[in-house]
């Protein structure tokens, strides 16, 4: 694979700034390209002009959760992989998460290492 | 006239012409001087002068001479009947003068004779001696019938049934009231036995009898025996021996309705003291000086000290935090105005504090004359210490509510505070090993081989490009700059909350009101902002004393009830609501307005919104409370709070607290409710 071919697009959601910046700079060296979003409304005006193949999202965000925001990228891009941050993981319902094809639940405040290595799996590799 | 007087008075009436006649009558006056120590010998010339005199001033005796003729006989005549005695004297000694002289009322008769002057006074002595006998022995028969008369006044007008007997126990006598009281006609009481008068029952226990024969029996009986006798009736007995002759006096005393009033009074006097002494209510009498008369049992523990050590002393000692005259019942004292539901706080002997609530009434005689008051002291340590739990819990509830919100908060800064501090790790182990490779190159260059300096200056400009030196430095900063941003949000959520869980000290304090609502109000935020708009419009207003974490929990259940109103009303629509809060200086005072656009509230609903447990959220959601606390709080600030509301519209609370807030009233605990607010 060329190094074009193998540099995998990943969009993260989270309506905090700050959230997006640390989560980029974790990923910097992973060689992804990385497009952020404030709002599950922007992720979605972003997936409807690019192709994505993993979407990061925070499940507590005004107006939309997570998972609803998950459910409807589903439809515009049903091959983007799909991860789940939430500062509460026992409140996510497995049956949901399951059925949305939701890969892993990564906790908030989350370690370093375990964000890369979930997407990293996430993204097949 | 007594018979100690020493003076004698005596007239003697003759004819002027006798005086300074010869003949023994001319000397009668001189005759008599020597009679006894003190004389008073008037004489007289005429029968009226005579007769004027002897009424005039009692006189012993008249001596009249035979030669005033008729003017002799009309005083003769005159003192006949009850007069002093009257000596006739004569130097005509003829049978025919003396008979007429006897006749007419004269005591004696003297001729004027050689011996007149010895024989004269023999006669006017025994004379005196009679007449004085005479005049005493009438005064004690007088004295006599006097008291006899007194006494049977006296005996007819007594209220209590009297009679005497007679030695074999015959009734000689009875008084109207012992007819009236035996229904027995007095003419028909006498003669007949006692115990056929009087009502059998009397006789019964023999206390009757025995005092009776008591009195009977010669020589005893010398006072009054007495006893109680009868059973539907009760009668004071009293009998005591006359003397052996005058028979026995019996008086029945009806003391039926006294015995009975005595017992009434002593049982009502226990029956009070009992409701007194087993009062929950602590309860003090004082005087018109505040000297505590009476003390029930629980004032006595309220103030933990042994029973009767209250009694006597002044109340004000008890109050030593309080100045007299601030006092509820020094108030009531002076003015004679109940005062009810204050509260104040005592310090007892053994040095703690507890809060009680004050009811002072004053009390009056029976004629109305202010004597004292009572207080009624409540103690309120147990009220205080729920009011605090329940006051603790709301605000643990809505601690609760916000939980999620605060949490939230926290861990998103949390997150990428966290995530920042594994870059910077890694940033700095890059780091170490650009300055590795800058210390390889002092140290070529130290060395002086130039090949060897522009090979290693490579190396480390190509590092530089691998690690980004120039990214990572600038990124550094910012991960640097976000987490200390990061770290500053949690530091102010973790103030904030601990600022509105904090307990009230126990006085009131001087607070800012801006603060209070606006430091809620960043609490509150972290749970609505992602779907309301906070329109803050504060204007500068006077501090308040007041309780200012009680103040936030107002606050802070106003905002709740706001967005849950905002939440009721557009859900998950996405639309955004607005609370618009708005504080203000007016008549006295800070007002303080919450303006949401939520759900509204029913109008049937608008009056029960501050009843304790009304609430029409679903369970769990909210105590029922948060109204009802926030009302009895602000009640508690002297302030009142209002409500408006347009139901789909929103709702708009009114609070307003006084700045001179006055003595703090009792809130009501439990019963009652705080009452309802008016729409404005």
């Amino acid at each position: 694979m060329t190094a074009a071919e193998s540099r995998a697009t990943v969009l993260v959601v989270d309506d905090e700034v700050r959230i997006l910046s640390a989560v980029q700079r974790s990923l910097r060296r992973e060689g992804y390209e990385i497009l952020t979003a404030e709002t599950p409304a922007e992720a979605l005006a972003i997936l409807a002009e690019r192709s994505v193949d993993l979407i990061v999202s925070d499940q507590k965000m005004p107006g939309m959760s997570g998972l609803e925001f998950l459910a409807r990228a589903i439809v515009l891009q049903p091959g983007a992989a799909r991860l789940l941050i939430t500062g509460w993981t026992e409140e996510v319902p497995r049956e949901e998460m399951e059925a949305l094809g939701i890969r892993a639940l990564l906790p908030k405040p989350w370690d370093d290492g375990q964000l890369k290595q979930a997407v990293r799996e996430a993204l097949g590799r | 006239m007594s018979h100690s007087a020493p003076l004698v008075r005596i007239i003697v009436a003759q004819p002027r012409q006798r005086l300074g006649s010869p003949g023994p009558l001319g000397g009668t006056a001189r005759v008599l001087e020597h009679l006894g120590r003190e004389m008073d010998i008037a004489i007289v010339h005429d029968a009226e002068t005579c007769l004027a005199r002897a009424a005039g001033a009692p006189t012993d005796l008249v001596v009249l001479d035979a030669g005033l003729d008729a003017e002799g006989d009309e005083i003769l005549e005159a003192l006949r009947a009850s007069g002093p005695p009257v000596v006739v004297v004569t130097d005509r000694p003829d049978d025919e003068r003396i008979h007429a002289a006897f006749r007419n009322g004269a005591a004696d008769c003297v001729a004027a004779g050689q011996d007149y002057a010895r024989v004269l006074p023999i006669v006017a002595l025994e004379q005196i001696r009679r007449w004085r006998e005479t005049v005493e022995r009438g005064q004690v028969e007088q004295r006599l019938r006097d008291l006899e008369r007194l006494g049977d006044a006296i005996v007819e007008a007594i209220p209590a049934p009297i009679a005497v007997l007679s030695a074999d126990g015959r009734v000689v006598s009875a008084n109207p009231e012992f007819a009236r009281a035996f229904s027995a006609p007095l003419e028909a009481i006498a003669g007949k036995r006692l115990e056929h008068l009087v009502p059998a029952e009397l006789f019964e226990s023999g206390v009757l009898r025995l005092l009776i024969a008591s009195a009977s029996r010669p020589g005893g009986g010398g006072g009054v025996d007495r006893g109680t006798v009868g059973r539907s009736r009760r009668f004071d007995v009293r009998v005591r021996r006359l003397g052996e002759r005058s028979g026995i006096l019996v008086v029945l005393w009806d003391v039926t309705e006294r015995d009975q009033l005595a017992k009434r009074l002593a049982d009502l006097t226990r029956y009070n003291e009992n409701v007194i002494q087993n009062l929950n209510s602590a309860l003090l009498v004082v005087d018109r000086n505040g000297a505590i008369s009476s003390a029930n049992q629980a004032a006595e523990s309220i103030f933990a000290v042994e029973p009767g050590t209250l009694r006597g002393q002044l109340l004000w000692d008890w109050f030593p935090g309080t100045p007299p005259e601030r006092l509820l019942v020094a108030r009531t004292l002076a003015d004679g105005v109940s005062h009810r539901g204050a509260e104040t706080v005592i310090t007892r002997r053994d040095g703690t504090l507890i809060p009680i609530g004050i009811s002072c009434a004053p009390l009056t005689d029976a004629a109305g004359e202010r004597i004292g008051a009572v207080a009624i002291l409540q103690d309120l340590s147990e009220i205080k210490e729920l009011q605090r739990a329940v006051l603790q819990n709301e605000k643990m509830a809505s601690i609760g509510q916000l939980a999620a919100g605060v949490a939230h908060e926290i861990n998103n800064p949390m997150g990428f505070i966290h995530a920042n501090l594994c870059q910077m790790a890694e940033y700095l182990t890059d780091l170490r090993r650009m300055w590795e490779e800058v210390g390889r190159l002092q140290e070529t260059i130290a060395g002086g081989a130039l090949g060897e300096i522009r090979r290693q200056s490579v190396a480390l400009t190509e590092l530089a490009r691998e690690l980004d030196v120039e990214y990572l430095v600038s990124d550094f900063g910012k991960a640097l700059r976000e987490s200390q941003e990061g770290s500053e949000r949690i530091r102010h959520i973790v103030q904030d909350l601990r600022s509105f869980s904090r307990h009230d000290p126990g006085e009131r304090t001087l607070a800012d009101i801006n603060e209070c609502l606006d430091s809620t109000a960043s609490i509150a935020w972290t749970m609505m902002k992602h779907s309301v708009v906070l329109r803050k419009e504060y204007r500068d207003v006077p501090r308040v004393r007041c309780y200012p974490m009680q103040l936030k929990q107002v606050f802070m259940n106003l905002l709740v009830n706001a967005y849950q109103a905002i939440q009721e009303r557009f859900g998950q629509s996405g639309e955004i609501g607005e609370i618009r809060l708005q504080t203000g200086e007016r008549g006295g005072g800070v007002s303080v307005t919450v303006t949401d656009n939520g759900i509204g509230i029913r109008p049937e609903h608008v009056t029960r919104i501050f009843d304790p447990f009304f609430t029409t959220k679903e369970v769990g959601i909210g105590t029922g409370l948060g109204l009802s606390t926030s009302f009895s709080i602000v009640q508690r600030h002297g302030g009142t709070l209002k409500v408006e509301s347009k139901p789909g519209e929103g709702s708009t609370f009114e609070l307003f607290l006084p700045l001179a807030a006055g003595e703090e009233a009792a809130t009501p605990a439990g019963g009652g409710g705080p009452g309802r607010p008016g729409l404005s």
